[in-house]
């Protein structure tokens, strides 16, 4: 044995003990699927009312600027319940303008006129219309948020008809179900606001600062006592930005090196902050995450594209607000309403069944390949096992989640990984019926098939990592697996088998015959 | 051992437009299928009713799934609630049987025949016994409906409110959400009249219907259109990466075979009616890859061939190429098509239209690469033989 085969074998040993490693111990190591093991049954509710209250008060803000362009006096827009605006101290010669602008721009409100009182109302359709939208989205959401989490085999559904307002959301057994519950959960409205006056330490005393009245266009916001001294904060009631001017969020550090919310704004934010930022340095903005101030710093250069929120953050707080902030706001709080444990979705008989099926596949392609490859059939045995066990290892590393089918997929991963072996050893058989010598159709065997299988490997490896960029939870998983089981098979085919050909001629100093 | 004993020279170029011609007649039959009959489309596209039903006696979750086998709902998902409670939901396809709206959403009447189904199929002979005698279930009736029933047995409204509020009460109190017998109701303090009343017009069921929604689809507007747009950027992929390192007919060859593989799958999935469900999806991507890998080991011969070859005949070729890789090529679907019929045959229910997409895309994806991918090389001889190859 000479010093390449030495380290050969070195790596060998290294790559199937770190994998036995990750592994080991398998149950805690492999995450079960819903189907398998069971998890998580939740019902939550999504409250549709604040997602139209939402509506009504950005329709309010609209309605304001139209009148101030407009030049028309009024005493006050307000809210009325969820879905109606009252506009109050209009005069009669301004009727006609206001009734313009209501059939131009709010053509979702019905509106009645009384005297100096004009209410607009939100046409039960388009209530009903958003209402599901906003179910839609929240569902939407929760999936992005699940994904991203890493829980694959999700199973999120609607619950009820037409005007059902609750989904469905199974889980499968996850370590700390408590985060993730958390994560479906944060509603994720991130905005930030001119800082008028503040920090006080009751909200009395902020609005006694105001002159004891609130004016128009502005809020008192509490602070996020996990993130900054307790206290009140007066702010401007319009927002500089918002999460829908958001483009990504990742985890970052400031100046310090201490955790950090990092993000990027799209085009039109940038525009947003930039201009609001220049022309106020010096003062404040405040951070606001779902209601709550997270920080309130001075500004003290003009803002663009890229910008970092910091506070007392942990590393695992960082990182789920990323998550949340990426995976977009939900369009209104959600309420858990049900949480239940549910056993698996199969019965012993068919995880048995499927299980059964996958291992007798995997004994029909070992005892086809001894039989019809003799001894270079031992060889792609042995590479089939390190293969398997490369792949699970590698699962257990990514956390990922193991189902029927997806036993079925790993199967089938290796009856096709075969094919690498398949390649060499009958490329090797035809170099030896053109008459080379064994050591030679051993090396060009190897060689030449190397090519072919790099080819069609690193295809289907480009599909994969589209599928990966482009698609989502289920794809997403299936496109990890597929990846793991090429890499795997290129190492055990080709190079683990190669070694395996090495040693077992390496002695001998004239070959006179393959056993293939 | 070889499977050859000579090296094999089939012309399998000359054949190309009887191929070309039997995957042409499939696929039409195929969108013929999908516009007279359409997808029979799974609980994980269509929606359905959830019930969470609880029984007093134990049964396993196989045992329920026989159970609802007996009326056509044996794919429903099924999962125990809890780890020892006899507490189960029960998701269930929007269909029975018959399936000719695939309009998304469920029609009223349908949900309601479905749990009217389960109800007749998980009731007891004993139970059937009691329903003949004019008797109803305290156990599986409303609140409403027993509040209706006592009063109809000339009992005071107010009365009839009370007990049946008591009851009902009592009912939710326990974690089955069942009463097992007469003996609980006597400690209720209710009228004598009403406990005869319902001792001689009443029986305590072995289940109930804890509750009943409809679920929405799990593959949203957004999932799907995203897997498609996933699966044209990898198509894409793949054609740039083949074009580049054989020449750009290659690649093009290549997605059309693929393109091909699924829709012959997608035929035959309409053919044989199999429930189309996300694992199925699964299964397409995966005969992708599958076909993928095998067009490449062929259209390496042929670049090899390219290069070795005098350049006037595609047909000879191509042809020389297949047959050199010809037992390679039975080797690998060999033993591929022996895993998944492991997985059809012995696998159960759970897999079996993911186990029979896999089928077909094998053996698919194999007729694909041979009478296929280098036919439509012989289609563009001119450019094919064109150029010098690297």
């Amino acid at each position: 044995m000479n010093n390449t085969n030495m380290w050969k074998i070195g790596l060998i040993v290294l790559v199937i003990g770190s994998s036995i490693l990750m592994l080991y111990p398998p149950d805690k190591k492999i995450n079960l699927g819903l189907d398998l093991k069971g998890g998580m049954h939740l019902v939550l509710e999504v409250q549709a009312d604040k997602a139209i209250e939402i509506q009504t008060e950005q329709s309010i803000e609209q309605l304001k600027t139209l009148l101030k362009e407009s030049s028309i006096k009024y005493e006050s827009v307000r809210r009325l319940g969820t879905n109606k605006i009252e506009i109050y101290g209009i005069s009669l010669d301004n009727e006609r303008m206001v009734k313009d602008i209501l059939d131009d721009e709010f053509k979702d409100y019905e509106y009645v006129f009384a005297g100096t009182q004009t209410t607009l109302t939100l046409i039960p359709n388009v209530e009903m219309r958003m209402r599901d939208l906003s179910i839609d989205q929240a569902i939407e959401t929760i999936r992005n948020r699940v994904d991203e989490f890493g829980v694959s085999n999700a199973a999120i559904q609607k619950i009820g008809l037409g005007g059902g307002d609750k989904i469905l959301v199974q889980l499968p057994g996850v370590d700390d179900p408590g985060r993730v519950k958390g994560l479906i959960k944060n509603t994720a409205m991130l905005e930030f606001r001119a800082v008028v006056s503040g920090p006080f330490s009751t909200e009395e005393d902020a609005i006694k600062d105001q002159g004891g009245i609130l004016p128009d266009g502005m809020k008192v916001f509490k602070t996020n006592p996990r993130r900054m001294d307790k206290g009140y904060y007066v702010l401007k009631s319009s927002t500089v930005i918002s999460g829908k001017d958001l483009k990504s969020a990742k985890r970052g550090q400031d100046s310090y090196g201490a955790p950090a919310v990092s993000f990027t704004l799209n085009s039109q934010g940038a525009s947003k902050i930039r201009k609001f930022s220049s022309a106020n340095i010096g003062k404040r903005m405040a951070v606001v995450l779902d209601e709550r101030i997270e920080t309130a710093p001075t500004i003290n250069d003009v803002l663009s594209y890229d910008n970092i929120i910091t506070g007392s953050y942990t590393i695992e707080e960082v990182n789920d607000m990323a998550l949340v902030l990426r995976s977009g706001a939900l369009p209104a709080p959600l309420k858990y309403l049900e949480e239940r444990t549910i056993g698996p979705s199969l019965g012993a008989d068919s995880i048995r069944k499927g299980i059964y099926a996958s291992i007798i596949g995997l004994i029909l392609v070992m005892v086809f390949m001894l039989f019809f490859y003799r001894g270079a059939g031992i060889n792609s045995v042995i590479a089939l096992i390190f293969n398997l066990i490369i792949l699970m290892g590698v699962m257990a590393y990514f956390e990922a989640t193991l189902t029927v089918p997806g036993i079925a997929g790993i199967i089938l991963t290796i009856g096709m990984s075969v094919d690498a072996n398949v390649l060499v050893f009958e490329k090797i058989k035809e170099d030896l019926r053109a008459g080379k010598a064994p050591r030679s159709a051993i090396d060009s065997g190897f060689k030449k098939a190397f090519v072919t299988v790099f080819d069609a490997n690193l295809t289907t490896i480009i599909a994969a990592v589209f599928l990966f960029q482009f698609g989502t939870g289920p794809i997403q998983g299936f496109s990890v697996t597929l990846m793991i089981g090429i890499i795997a098979s290129m190492f055990t085919a080709i190079f683990v088998s190669r070694v395996i050909f090495d040693l077992v001629y390496s002695g001998k100093r004239k070959i006179k015959k393959i056993s293939i | 051992m070889r499977i050859f004993k000579k090296d094999p020279d089939f012309k399998f170029m000359n054949k190309r437009w009887i191929a070309f011609g039997i995957s042409g007649l499939v696929m039409i039959a195929g969108i013929f299928t999908f516009y007279t009959k359409g997808f029979n489309l799974g609980v994980d596209f269509t929606g359905g009713t959830m019930v969470e039903v609880s029984f007093r006696e134990n049964f396993s979750v196989g045992e329920l799934r026989s159970s609802l086998q007996d009326i056509g709902l044996g794919k429903s998902q099924i999962t125990r609630v809890g780890k020892d409670e006899n507490k189960f939901f029960i998701k269930t396809i929007q269909s029975l049987e018959k399936n000719e709206s695939q309009e998304e959403g469920m029609d009223i009447s349908r949900h309601e025949e479905i749990t009217i189904m389960m109800r007749k199929q998980f009731m007891t002979e004993e139970e059937e016994l009691h329903i003949s005698a004019g008797k109803i279930d305290l156990n599986n009736s409303s609140l409403k409906k027993i509040t209706d029933f006592i009063a109809s047995g000339n009992i005071s409204l107010d009365d009839a409110v009370e007990s049946a509020g008591k009851i009902d009460l009592l009912k939710k109190g326990t974690s089955t959400g069942l009463i097992p017998g007469f003996e609980n109701i006597e400690s209720l303090g209710l009228k004598k009249r009403v406990m005869t009343l319902l001792r001689e017009k009443t029986y305590f069921g072995n289940f109930t219907f804890l509750s009943v929604d409809f679920v929405g689809s799990q593959v949203g507007y957004k999932l799907r259109q995203q897997t498609t747009l996933a699966t044209i950027w990898a198509l894409m992929g793949m054609l740039v990466y083949i074009g580049f390192r054989f020449r750009l007919i290659f690649g093009l060859a290549a997605v059309i075979t693929l393109a091909h593989d699924i829709f012959i799958a997608l035929s035959f999935i309409l053919f044989f009616n199999v429930e189309f469900s996300l694992s199925v999806v699964a299964a397409i991507l995966t005969i992708v890859g599958y076909s993928l890998n095998d067009t490449i080991v062929i259209f390496d011969r042929v670049r090899d061939n390219l290069k070795g070859m005098r350049r006037n005949n595609a047909e000879d070729i191509l042809d020389k190429s297949v047959n050199q890789t010809l037992s390679r090529t039975i080797v690998t679907s060999g033993t591929t098509l022996a895993t998944v019929l492991s997985l059809f045959f012995l696998g159960g229910e759970v897999i079996h239209a993911f186990s029979f997409t896999l089928i077909v895309g094998v053996i698919t994806g194999t007729y694909s690469s041979i009478f296929q991918s280098c036919a439509w090389l012989k289609i563009w001889e001119k450019q094919f033989l064109g150029k010098k190859i690297k």
